[in-house]
């Protein structure tokens, strides 16, 4: 890969092609533009379109390590950033209880590197080459961590009282995912790059599955494509996302079977479609969709 | 940094000035960040340079939205005026559309109600499914229901339990169980674990009349249950006139005009007739088991105008009532002075009734978390 000062829009469209990412411009630029101007990406979506992908192709092409940092609720900032491994400073103590080492000089090493835990933040500013830092469903973590969050995007340092301050070694390229459960402080938006990834259109699904899964039948790949684009219309509890698109491909592929009919949909809708109430729908309406996906029933 | 003073470092300068009329919020530091961006690409190329602006002036999925429209109208307008060496200043477009308010909820509030009110005593037999048209719904108002919702929320779950429970969280050490696992280790405190009082989690169930006497509090009730929705995790929400219908997925939309239009797609029976007993057996037969526990607060939001059986009203509130910790309910026409539960099926209803309020707009559910 070139170097990150000569790198061009077309050097990130080639390289996210290579990965197997299919995707559109605005993708391409949002990439490009977070990379050249340092800022972190900000990706929003529904769920299953790609949004934590992006972030492990970026890693993959700029040929470095991805540090996921997962947000739920309650994620607090020790889990986040570190903690003293509280045990092993403990049986370590035990274990000089009786040589005569002076106390200022056990306490110095208690609180050394070996005892602390890095979790990802400080992992991230920490590492030995600009990592990509993916910092997952941010939209789950309460608002005392989005702010805290906004303090070390800025700063790029971290405090730990026994210690100091540690700076980071690199700043690492940043990728926030959420879809909406909240909206996001303005603060946080500001400060990052835009991106809004919706489920693809026809052709672009198309073609992510027949990259993504291989040895499929051109055919097979143009019905399930036909389908899914079917059902994301119907208003389901639970809309089915790419991954679900791949995950039904490939099992197809593996079943080796060339083509859809009313049956097989049927047996294998589960893998589709993850609540019973959709099921359910889908089933009852399965004609009809099979009618506007150009699924011939084999029936009559 | 360019710095340079070239035309297109102008226009831009000039476009985010365009934007922020148009309800942006753009800062000195993203039109420096524009400026930064344009230096990577070929902005000579019309789509990759709309690209760019878009990725860096966009904040939001209604920006994204909007923003292809502003770039489009700027750049003509712009174009227009290089070619006729002429400006023509922007046209402004009237800022909003006045939301239509719903007239009976606002003739409500205003205190107009004598004539309404004899038109809410004639009910339907048959059930007459119609669209109902909710747009006209006001959202601003949700906000404020939301507030007085989460204050009653927290009083129904308000008392903390006398037990404790583990906590992840560093919180109050339990020295029986910190003893207890580390024995093991020959006594050296390594594990501590930690405690919390349990706190009681109350379940909520609120059953919705929408029948045709409803009508005139609908847009207060859409309101009143979106917010409860919204405010309430663990929480079912049903409508009923002849039939039952759970729309508790509808409601939990984050986007109050998005819940509206769904629920305007429904055909669920909004101002039909009423059943209530019907309705209440068919919630206690087919959620009853699942969802009524002691921990959870059954709410009916009725006036009790009925035309079905009174019987299945009185024994579905019986097995309601014992399964329940709560039955509460809350009835728009209990707010008249000389009201009294003269209807039939609000009669058989009374005994099995912890709690028996009005609720009719806001300043009254104010007043109902006073009650509980």
């Amino acid at each position: 890969m070139p170097k990150d000062n000569t790198i061009n829009l077309s050097d990130i469209k080639r390289m996210l092609h290579e990965q197997g990412y299919i995707t559109d411009n605005s993708v391409a630029m949002s990439v490009f533009l977070s990379l050249k101007l340092n800022k972190p990406l900000l990706v929003e979506g529904p769920a299953g379109v790609g949004k934590t992908e992006i972030a492990k192709v970026m890693a993959n092409a700029m040929q470095t390590d991805l540090i996921r940092l997962q947000c739920y609720e309650g994620l607090d900032a020790t889990h986040a950033l570190y903690e003293w491994n509280y045990q092993r400073q403990l049986l370590h103590l035990k274990m000089v209880e009786h040589n005569d080492q002076p106390v200022e000089e056990k306490e110095k090493t208690i609180f050394s590197d070996s005892f602390l835990m890095k979790r990802p933040l400080l992992q991230a500013i920490t590492h030995h080459k600009k990592p990509v830092l993916l910092i997952d469903e941010i939209d789950r973590s309460d608002e005392e961590f989005e702010s805290f969050l906004l303090e070390v995007l800025s700063d790029w340092q971290i405090t730990v009282p026994e210690i100091g301050t540690i700076k980071a070694t690199h700043i690492p390229q940043v990728i926030l995912t959420g879809n909406r459960t909240r909206e996001l402080s303005e603060a946080l938006r500001r400060r990052c790059l835009y991106l809004y990834i919706d489920y693809p259109d026809f052709e672009k699904e198309w073609m992510i599955v027949k990259n993504k899964v291989p040895g499929i039948d051109a055919k097979l790949a143009e019905q399930i494509t036909g389908f899914m684009q079917q059902l994301r219309i119907l208003k389901l509890e639970k809309t089915p996302g790419v991954a679900e698109t791949l995950d039904w491909a490939m099992a197809l592929s593996a079943l080796h079977i060339d083509h859809l009919d009313k049956s097989i949909i049927e047996q294998t809708l589960g893998v589709v479609l993850k609540d019973w109430r959709d099921t359910r729908q889908v089933q009852i309406s399965l004609s009809e969709l099979m009618e506007k996906t150009g699924v011939r029933s084999k029936v009559g | 940094m360019i710095t340079r003073l070239t035309s297109l470092s102008q226009n831009i300068v000039q476009f985010c000035r365009f934007l922020r009329q148009k309800g942006f919020t753009v800062t000195v530091e993203e039109e420096a960040t524009a400026l930064q961006a344009l230096q990577f690409i070929d902005y000579s190329n019309n789509k990759i340079f709309f690209l760019a602006l878009q990725a860096t002036f966009c904040r939001s999925k209604t920006q994204l939205d909007e923003f292809k429209n502003l770039f489009n109208e700027y750049w003509k307008e712009l174009n227009k005026a290089v070619d006729a060496k002429l400006k023509n200043e922007q046209t402004k477009k009237p800022p909003q559309i006045a939301k239509p308010q719903l007239k009976s909820l606002s003739a409500w509030l205003h205190g107009n109600r004598n004539k309404e009110t004899e038109e809410t005593a004639s009910y339907s037999l048959n059930e007459n499914i119609s669209q109902k048209d909710f747009s006209a719904v006001p959202e601003d108002e949700v906000e404020e229901l939301m507030q007085i919702v989460k204050s009653i929320a927290k009083r129904l779950a308000a008392k903390t339990n006398r037990r404790y429970e583990y906590s992840h969280k560093i919180d109050l050490p339990d020295l029986r169980k910190t003893l207890r696992k580390n024995l093991r280790r020959g006594g050296e405190l390594l594990d501590i674990i930690h405690r919390r009082p349990k706190r009681n989690r109350v379940k909520l169930v609120l059953l919705c009349d929408v029948s045709r006497s409803m009508e005139l509090y609908s847009a207060f009730f859409i309101q009143f249950m979106y917010a409860f929705q919204q405010v309430f995790k663990r929480m079912e929400t049903f409508v009923f006139s002849t039939s039952l219908k759970r729309i508790t997925s509808l409601l939990k939309q984050k986007n109050f005009d998005e819940a509206m239009n769904l629920l305007s797609m429904e055909n669920s029976g909004w101002s039909g007739g009423t059943r209530i007993g019907e309705a209440l057996n068919v919630f206690v037969n087919e959620y009853g088991k699942k969802m009524l526990d002691s921990k959870t607060i059954v709410i009916i939001l009725s006036d009790g105008w009925d035309t079905g059986h009174i019987d299945l009203i009185k024994s579905s509130m019986e097995s309601i009532h014992t399964r329940s910790k709560k039955l509460i309910w809350l009835n728009p026409l209990a707010g008249f002075e000389d009201y009294k539960p003269h209807v039939s099926g609000m009669k058989a209803a009374m005994p099995f009734i912890d709690v028996f309020a009005p609720v009719h707009n806001a300043e009254s559910l104010k007043k109902l978390g006073k009650w509980l």
